[in-house]
């Protein structure tokens, strides 16, 4: 086991003060959980059509069906980046799993992103008349990316202990995935059999953004290599994320 | 770098079993923590300098004993009741704990408090640390309220508080419980006489209530009173161990330095 039921109690209750607390001290309190990120989507939306002059229904549909994940994952690996070195005034003072904090932060994640899509179905209702019935993979489609989350999460709070030079590298290599990842432009604007399309077919986020770009934007489900592929990225990034927390639990107070 | 054995202890008569424990930091882990020191550690010819907080101690405390822990600062004492409490794995020896005890560590006063949360709510957050569930904690919120004499404020944000306000929750909390082991780090210094004084009463009814109890303190008075035996630490190391008024007249006349052998 990798948490003591005690752990695992301070988790849940840690996490759910945390979220309860995020807008605590405002007017609109629990309000902002949906109004952030539909505001943050209409104002790319407002972007696309008034600035860029663009088709905003199509592109913007294509967009954020990528997009939104996109900003949970490198959200949900920054915060659990520092939360053992932020984690110091706990773990330094009582027996507790060096998993608790990350996976709190996980869990604040994983909530506001289920907020968060609350918000942008709407306003992808608004912009896309016409759903399929390909929507309700969407709840499977987001597993690989959670797991995904949590295991880069894990890997970097563990690394990060160590190594304080990690933040930039990590911040870097993000945005490197993110620019090269099909999530600004589709993939098929490349030729097949160009470089360019090639590289993209080792790009693991191509077959992760595919998960939701596909029944939101395509109406089609995700093929069974896109499945395949993210599934077992996670899954292997999942397990080197724990493994290296654990191999390390016994190390990190001298580092903190 | 190795790692001391941690067993759990069911022989019934023992809380504590330590055998050669050592813990030691890296004198030059600030530099340490880049990557950049990391790379050079492969061309590096000399190794870490290391400073031992804690070197070959061996402690053993029964069930019901009371044991107060002496030493100058940076003797190691807080790092020993840290390797005690589970928070350090030691780098060497072994460490052997009651297995069915609820060990309660008092290392600071509200530990896992948040600021923004209720004193309430904060009850449930650091109950949860100390092991309660939501039932137990939920039982205990009136005794605690009482001892904190903290009334409506209870429902107000802790950053709301006075540091005597926020000890005497913190402190409620920690202490109305039923531990099987306590142990304190110098947190009487807070809060008013009275409030104190309290601390003192409720302190000394749960060791007679049969927990065992672990201080670490410089009020070598406060020990006498209390504890029925004494462990004088000096770099790292037990120097004295026994009848408390006897270490205590060693150390005293040693003015807490090891003396050399």
């Amino acid at each position: 086991m990798l948490m003591d039921p005690r752990s695992r109690r301070f988790t849940r209750l840690y996490a759910w003060s945390q979220i309860k607390l995020k807008y605590r001290y405002t007017y609109l309190g629990f309000l902002w959980n949906f109004l952030e990120p539909g505001l943050y989507l209409l104002v790319l939306s407002a972007v696309f059509s008034f600035v860029n002059r663009m088709n905003v229904g199509d592109y913007a549909v294509f967009l954020f069906s990528g997009l939104v994940p996109w900003r949970y994952f490198e959200k949900t690996v920054n915060v659990c980046m520092d939360s053992l070195v932020q984690g110091d005034w706990l773990l330094k003072k009582l027996p507790v799993s060096v998993f608790a904090l990350p996976l709190a932060r996980w869990i604040v994640a994983t909530v506001e992103f289920a907020f968060a899509f609350v918000a942008v179905a709407l306003v992808l209702l608004a912009l896309k008349p016409g759903w399929s019935v390909h929507c309700l993979v969407l709840p499977v489609s987001f597993l690989p990316w959670a797991l995904l989350g949590l295991g880069l999460g894990l890997l970097t709070a563990s690394l990060f202990t160590f190594f304080r030079d990690l933040r930039p590298i990590v911040q870097l290599g993000l945005l490197l995935l993110f620019f090269t990842a099909p999530i600004l432009f589709h993939a098929d604007l490349f030729p097949a059999g160009s470089w360019h399309a090639r590289l993209l077919a080792f790009h693991p986020f191509t077959y992760f953004a595919a998960l939701f770009q596909k029944p939101l934007h395509a109406g089609r489900w995700p093929s069974s290599i896109d499945w395949a592929v993210s599934f077992s990225v996670a899954l292997a990034a999942l397990a080197a994320g724990a493994g290296a927390l654990r191999a390390s639990r016994r190390r990190l107070y001298f580092y903190l | 770098m190795s790692h001391a054995r941690a067993e759990a202890l069911s022989d019934g008569a023992d809380s504590f079993w330590l055998e050669g424990v050592g813990v030691r930091f890296g004198r030059n882990l600030v530099q340490a923590r880049s990557l950049r020191h990391a790379a050079a550690g492969f061309f590096r010819t000399s190794g870490i300098e290391w400073y031992e907080a804690l070197s070959g101690v061996d402690l053993r405390v029964h069930r019901g004993e009371h044991v107060g822990i002496i030493g100058r600062n940076g003797a190691g004492k807080s790092t020993l009741l840290r390797v005690m409490a589970r928070v350090i794995i030691p780098q060497q020896g072994c460490v052997r704990v009651d297995a069915a005890a609820r060990v309660v560590p008092l290392l600071e006063l509200g530990i896992g408090f948040q600021p923004d949360l209720s004193g309430y709510e904060n009850c449930h957050l650091a109950g949860a640390l100390l092991g309660y569930s939501r039932r137990e904690i939920e039982d205990r919120v009136p005794g605690i309220a009482a001892f904190s004499e903290l009334g409506p404020f209870l429902h107000e944000p802790v950053r709301t508080y006075s540091s005597g306000m926020y000890a005497r929750l913190a402190f409620a909390l920690a202490t109305d419980v039923e531990p099987d082991v306590l142990l304190v780090d110098e947190v009487f210094g807070v809060g008013d006489e009275f409030f104190m004084a309290r601390c003192a009463e409720r302190i000394r009814r749960l060791m007679s209530a049969g927990a065992t109890t672990v201080f670490v303190s410089h009020d070598l008075e406060f020990l006498l009173a209390r504890c029925g035996r004494l462990v004088w630490l000096d770099a790292g190391r037990v120097v004295a161990d026994g009848e408390p008024e006897a270490v205590a007249e060693r150390y005293r006349a040693c003015a807490g330095r090891a003396p050399v052998r």
